[in-house]
C-alpha cells in the first residue's frame, strides 16, 4: 500500500503507456478500432471542423471575388472561345456515345451493379503527414458503409474506411496505404495503382514489354466489386524502363485535385445485380 | 476549483485545437504539409506543466489526434506521451527561456515523432516511407521549429495577462 502511495505518479503514467500500447497491438491484431469514444470524439469535432472551413471558405470566397477580378475581362474571352471549342468536340462525343448505347444494346450489354450516388461535403483533413484521409459529412444514417467507391468529377478519389453516425473519413487513392486494380484504357494493359502521396500515384507491376505511353489514361479495373469498371483514376505522366527492375517504373497524375476537394459523391451499391 | 475545470475543459480544448491545426494546415499549405500546433503545446506543456497535468494533455491531446486521423488507434496517444515525458525530463537540464533551445529542441521532437511513425510503417506495414517523405518531415519540422519560440512567446504573454506574472 505504502509501494502504491509513494510511486502512484509514476504507476499512472505507466498505465497510461501502456494502455496506448495495447491500443495499438489491439488494432493491429484486429483492423481499425471503431469503438463508441471514437465515434463521439468524430461527432464532436466535425461541427467545430465544418464551422471552422466554412468560416475560413467564406472569408477565401469574398477574397478572390473582389481582389482578384483584374484580368477577368481576358480570362472570360479566353472561357468564351473555349466554350465554343468544347461545344464542337462535345457534338462529336455524343454521337459516339449514341453509337456506344445501340451496339451495348445490340451486345445485351449491361452494369453489374445499380450503384445511386450519396453527396457529402468535405469537412476536414487528417492531420498526419504520413497519410491522406478526408472528413466528411455524411455517415451510417445516411447509407454509408465501410468500403463504398468515393468519386469527384471526372473519377474516383478513394474509399470510405470509417463510418461513424453522421461523418465518416475517406481513404484518398494517394495516401500510401492505398493500393487499386486499374487499366490502362488505351490498350488494357493491367496492373496496380498505388498512393505516393505528394507525387501522386504509381502505376505498378507493368513488364517492360508492355506498351504504356505519358498521356496514357488509368480506368479502374472493377475487380474485386468495390470499383465500378472504367471510372477515370489518372493520366501516365512520366514512364521510366529501369535498367535493374523487371517492371515499369509509371507516375500517374490523379484526375482529381486532392488539395481543392469540397463536394464529393459516395458510390452506394444496393448490391442486386440488374 | 481550478484544476478541475482544467480537466473538464481538457477534451473540448483538444478537439478544438486539433480542428484548428487542420483547417490552418488547410489554407496555408493546401494539405501538403502538416501544421501540429498540438506538438508544439505537448512540448509546452513538458516545460511549464506538473507531471500528472501534462501527461493527462498529451493523452488526450493524442486520443483526439488517433480519433480525427490516426491509421492505428493509440499511436499519437503513445507517441504524445513520449515526446511530453521527454520535455519534462529535460527542461530540468536545459534553459527552456533560450528561443534557440526551443527552437531546436521543438524541431528535434518533430523530426523524432516522424521517425517513430516511419519506423512503425516500417514495422507494422513494411512500407517504407521514407524515401518520399524525407523532404516534407525535415520542413515540417522546421516549421514546429520555428514557430514554437512564437508560441511559448504569446504563452508566456497570455500568462502575464491572466496571473499578473509568469506562471
Amino acid at each position: 500500500m505504502f509501494f502504491l502511495r509513494k510511486y502512484k505518479t509514476i504507476i499512472f503514467i505507466a498505465a497510461l503507456l501502456v494502455v496506448a500500447l495495447s491500443m495499438i497491438f489491439y488494432n493491429l491484431k484486429y483492423g481499425t478500432d471503431k469503438s463508441f469514444l471514437r465515434k463521439i470524439v468524430l461527432e464532436t469535432i466535425a461541427p467545430v471542423q465544418k464551422a471552422l472551413s466554412f468560416s475560413i471558405a467564406s472569408v477565401k470566397d469574398d477574397w478572390s471575388r473582389y481582389i482578384f477580378l483584374v484580368g477577368i475581362v481576358d480570362e472570360n474571352k479566353n472561357l468564351k472561345k473555349e466554350i465554343e471549342e468544347l461545344k464542337a468536340v462535345l457534338i462529336s462525343y455524343q454521337e459516339s456515345y449514341q453509337e456506344a448505347q445501340r451496339l451495348r444494346k445490340l451486345l445485351s450489354l449491361s452494369d453489374d451493379y445499380k450503384y445511386q450516388f450519396i453527396s457529402a461535403r468535405v469537412i476536414g483533413r487528417e492531420q498526419a503527414a504520413l497519410s491522406r484521409v478526408i472528413l466528411i459529412n455524411k455517415g451510417s444514417s445516411d447509407g454509408l458503409k465501410t468500403g463504398m467507391p468515393v468519386v469527384a468529377p471526372p473519377g474516383l478519389i478513394g474509399r470510405l474506411v470509417d463510418v461513424s453516425w453522421h461523418v465518416s473519413r475517406v481513404l484518398l487513392f494517394i495516401d500510401e496505404n492505398s493500393n487499386i486494380d486499374a487499366i490502362v484504357q488505351r490498350n488494357r494493359t493491367q496492373g496496380i495503382i498505388s498512393g505516393a502521396g505528394s507525387r501522386g500515384l504509381i502505376f505498378k507491376y507493368i513488364s517492360k514489354t508492355q506498351d504504356v505511353k505519358e498521356g496514357d489514361v488509368i480506368v479502374s479495373a472493377g475487380m474485386g466489386g468495390v470499383f465500378p469498371k472504367g471510372m477515370l483514376i489518372g493520366q501516365v505522366i512520366h514512364v521510366d524502363k529501369q535498367d535493374a527492375s523487371l517492371f515499369l517504373k509509371i507516375n500517374v497524375a490523379p484526375f482529381a485535385d486532392f488539395s481543392k476537394l469540397e463536394e464529393i459523391l459516395i458510390l452506394s451499391s444496393d448490391e442486386t445485380k440488374i | 476549483m481550478i484544476t478541475m475545470l482544467y480537466y473538464i475543459s481538457l477534451p473540448f480544448l483538444s478537439i478544438l485545437l486539433i480542428a484548428l491545426q487542420s483547417t490552418i494546415a488547410d489554407v496555408i499549405f493546401s494539405d501538403r504539409l502538416v501544421f501540429e500546433l498540438s506538438l508544439i503545446v505537448i512540448i509546452y506543456a513538458g516545460f511549464h506543466l506538473d507531471l500528472i497535468k501534462g501527461v493527462i494533455l498529451a493523452s488526450i491531446l493524442g486520443f483526439v489526434l488517433d480519433c480525427f486521423g490516426g491509421s492505428v488507434p493509440g499511436l499519437f496517444t503513445f507517441i504524445y506521451i513520449v515526446i511530453f515525458l521527454c520535455s519534462f525530463f529535460i527542461s530540468d537540464w536545459l534553459d527552456t527561456e533560450k528561443i534557440y533551445v526551443i527552437a531546436f529542441f521543438s524541431f528535434l521532437c518533430a523530426f523524432l515523432k516522424e521517425i517513430i511513425l516511419i519506423l512503425f510503417y516500417y514495422l507494422a506495414f513494411k512500407i517504407d516511407l521514407l524515401m518520399n517523405t524525407y523532404f516534407i518531415i525535415f520542413v515540417q519540422a522546421l516549421i514546429i521549429g520555428l514557430f514554437a519560440p512564437l508560441f511559448f512567446y504569446l504563452m508566456s504573454r497570455a500568462e502575464v495577462f491572466f496571473y499578473g506574472k509568469k506562471v
